[in-house]
């Protein structure tokens, strides 16, 4: 075993992890010629990006869009899966208080649900928190509330969130609500709007990624089930089962790791190591341990937990929705998919519908530790409480438990990143790739991506991993070069730069002064020119002016006077313009990033 | 990279406006140019009017300009020279608006 899968330099890669990050970056290595050996703890590949079987029935670990704005990602999902995916229209709605509001929230809809009185009170509160926001944005309350107005906030996003974080809304930090919309950077606003980008296009763009989606005829277990098989075909291994428990170091970097497999334990020795394990347990698997800080960085990053109840209902039809979000406190679900309305391939049995209810909680806590039977009958109960099935319809359920679903991004967690990304930056043959591998909010696609680059890496590319741009958001439109970049970024900050009002008002009045002194000279100089009647005029607007030397002199003080005051005025008003208009692309484009905020749960 | 965010928003907003002093002085050389060749052509469109000892005169005031602008009137070749004059004064005076406002932001800094 020791020394197998090595290529003919003794190089050797070892990947943790058989999810879309470590099974990307073995795909990869062996479309290079370089074997690798994937190691996956579970009995099944896709991470959390699995599809499960159950009696014929497929359920995802919540449902899986594919799309991408990452070429690379796109091209290796078409070659792998091809005629497999379905484009699907996505269709999905927000339950509150026993109304449906589509999500992205539509207008008219939400206006017909929440009746003119509540309407009205939204629109009130908006402009109340527009007029007076909360000076400080401490917690995702005060930050949705700033935006969009605290009825709204309560209506549509406060017990949602809850759900899924399992705090309260106050105790949420607000530059989480923040990171969620961080594909907006002012000057990429800028650079997007002055290019064009902010139109139609642009908006159509975003409109489709939001409204349509590839979705692999069995989930997306089909594509990484395949990608494990072309990989396999390629000479490399994938070995599940296999959990990782202990990472050895020595001086020049990660040596070995140890393995538990079938109960037994094995040693695989590696010359290049990629990690996409929770970055947490990576650490503190290390042999010797890491130092004290390292320790604490890592025991300070948090997840969250997720526990779908996939049931089997009796029923042909349910629902159009892809999946509906439940805001209702009333109820514990917090989101409830309709498989079959992902893909007909999902249910072996047209006359019956898998539906997939998800619970958001905390490993160990009491949701968690609830047998599978009673979980299923509580999905029941409540979907009968949601008047969307009838608890007696439901035939059958299976519930998959699914530990660390979602990195926390609390107050904590960037600085304790920052110490943990240091110490790996010693570690030269050891990559951290993925979602919970780099503690990043990453779908499939950044998760990909950084394996991509990884494999790259093995074979000398110098990309920096931790640099990948998961603000290369789909919602922004273009990826130009690092130099075209800088460059824009100094023509965007002459162009926006302020004007001196004080600099300019002083300048133009200096010079339309000298102007009217030198006309005035110029004129007393050609004796008898009819202008002088004319030229006296000035004298009411100008105080102390009249064609003499005396009175030039007045004038050009007094003409000083009126241009510097209108020429500041103009400044000022340029700058205050300038700023309007940036202030307008930015909440825009933030407008545009929220609005499909809750889909990133 | 929320730091790196800010510190550019923050870049955006605390840069002064520099100006090209050149190209503010030709900006405003060509639009004071062409002020004077259109409103030159534009008496001379709409005519002028007969005096009472029968002269035909066009643009009585705007002809004042020629005890600035030499050999200046109000025709259609007047209108090019006023339009050199025009330009040459408002390139001078551009250039001196965006030099001594460039100095001026100089000296603040
Ligand atoms: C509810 C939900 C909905 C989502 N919806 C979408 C979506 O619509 N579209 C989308 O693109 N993305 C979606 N995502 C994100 C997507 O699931 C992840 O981005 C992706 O699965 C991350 O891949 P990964 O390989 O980095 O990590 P993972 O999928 O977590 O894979 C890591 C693998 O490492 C294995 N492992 C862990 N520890 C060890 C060990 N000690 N030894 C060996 N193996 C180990 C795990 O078993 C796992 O298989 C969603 C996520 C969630 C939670």
């Amino acid at each position: 075993m020791n020394n197998a899968n090595c290529d003919p330099h003794g190089r050797r890669v070892i990947i943790v992890g058989g999810g879309p990050a470590g099974l990307t970056a073995g795909y990869r290595l062996a479309q290079m010629g370089l074997p690798s050996v994937i190691l996956e703890k579970d009995q099944i590949v896709g991470g959390i990006s699995r599809t499960v079987s159950y009696k014929g029935f497929h359920f995802d670990i919540g449902g899986h869009r594919f799309f991408t704005k990452i070429k690379a990602v796109d091209d290796m999902w078409k070659e792998v899966l091809n005629d497999d995916f379905l484009r699907r229209k996505r269709l999905s709605r927000i339950y509150y208080r026993r109304k449906f509001f589509y999500y992205p929230l539509r207008p008219f809809n939400a206006f017909a649900g929440l009746g003119l009185w509540e309407s009205t009170m939204i629109l009130a509160s908006y402009l109340y928190a527009r007029l007076f926001p909360h000076r400080q944005e401490e917690t995702f309350e005060q930050w949705v509330s700033n935006r969009f107005g605290r009825r709204l906030f309560q209506t549509f996003f406060k017990t949602y969130s809850e759900k899924v974080w399992g705090m309260s809304c106050s105790e949420i930090r607000a530059e989480w609500a923040a990171q969620r919309i961080k594909g907006l950077s002012l000057l990429s606003a800028l650079r997007n709007a002055l290019a064009g980008q902010n139109g139609a296009n642009k908006k159509r763009v975003i409109k489709t990624l939001i409204d349509e989606f590839d979705y692999p005829r069995l989930g997306p277990g089909m594509m990484w089930r395949e990608v494990a098989a072309r990989i396999e075909q390629s000479g490399s291994r994938v070995l599940l089962g296999a959990e990782v428990e202990g990472i050895m170091r020595a001086e020049n970097g990660v040596e070995a790791v140890t393995i538990s497999r079938n109960g037994e334990r094995e040693v695989l020795h590696g010359s290049d190591f990629i990690s996409s394990m929770p970055l947490k347990e990576l650490l503190l698997k290390f042999e010797p341990p890491v130092p004290d800080q390292v320790k604490t960085a890592a025991h300070n990053l948090k997840y969250r937990d997720f526990l779908t109840v996939a049931v089997i209902v009796d029923k042909s039809r349910l629902f159009p929705d892809n999946w509906i979000y439940i805001h209702d406190p009333a109820v514990r679900v917090g989101r409830i998919q309709n498989f079959k309305n992902w893909s007909p391939f999902m249910v072996p049995d047209q006359s019956k519908t898998c539906l997939g209810l998800e619970y958001f909680c905390f490993e160990g806590d009491d949701l968690w530790r609830q047998p599978d039977r009673q979980l299923i009958q509580m999905a029941a109960e409540e979907l009968e409480m949601l008047q969307l099935a009838e608890r007696s319809s439901v035939e059958d359920g299976h519930v998959v438990r699914m530990p660390k679903a979602y990195p926390v991004y609390d107050s904590e967690y960037n600085d304790s990143l920052r110490i943990i990304e240091d110490f790996l930056r010693g570690i030269p043959n050891l990559q951290v790739v993925g979602r919970n591998g780099m503690h990043k909010y990453n779908n499939q696609d950044h998760s990909m991506l950084t394996a991509m680059l990884a494999a790259e890496n093995v074979v000398g590319a110098a990309h920096d991993l931790w640099r990948v741009n998961e603000e290369q958001h789909y919602h922004e439109e273009v990826t130009i070069a690092p130099e075209q970049q800088r460059l824009l970024k100094e023509k965007l900050r002459a162009a926006f730069a302020r004007m001196d009002s004080f600099a300019f008002a002083t300048a133009t009045g200096l010079v339309c002064s000298m102007l009217l002194l030198l006309a005035t000279l110029f004129v007393l100089l050609r004796q008898d020119s009819p202008l002088v009647p004319y030229m006296g005029l000035l004298g009411q607007y100008f105080i102390g002016y009249s064609v003499t030397p005396g009175g030039a002199l007045l004038g050009a003080v007094s003409c000083f006077t009126w241009v510097f005051l209108l020429s500041w005025l103009f400044a000022y008003l340029r700058n205050f313009m300038i700023g309007f208009f940036i202030y307008r692309i930015k909440r825009k484009m933030e407008l545009l990033t929220f609005k499909d905020f809750l889909d990133h749960f | 990279m929320a730091a790196n965010q800010i510190n550019d928003e923050e870049k955006l907003f605390s840069g002064i406006l520099r100006l090209n002093a050149k190209v503010f002085g030709l900006v405003l050389g060509i639009v004071l140019g062409l002020l004077v060749f259109v409103a030159t052509n534009w008496l001379l469109l709409k005519g002028g009017h007969r005096t009472p000892d029968g002269r035909y005169v066009v643009g009585p005031h705007l002809q004042l300009l020629s005890q600035f602008f030499i050999g200046y009137r109000v025709s259609f070749w007047g209108s090019i020279i006023g339009f050199f004059y025009g330009f040459a004064l408002g390139t001078l005076s551009g250039s001196a608006i965006g030099w001594i406002y460039n100095k001026i932001v100089d000296w603040r800094k």
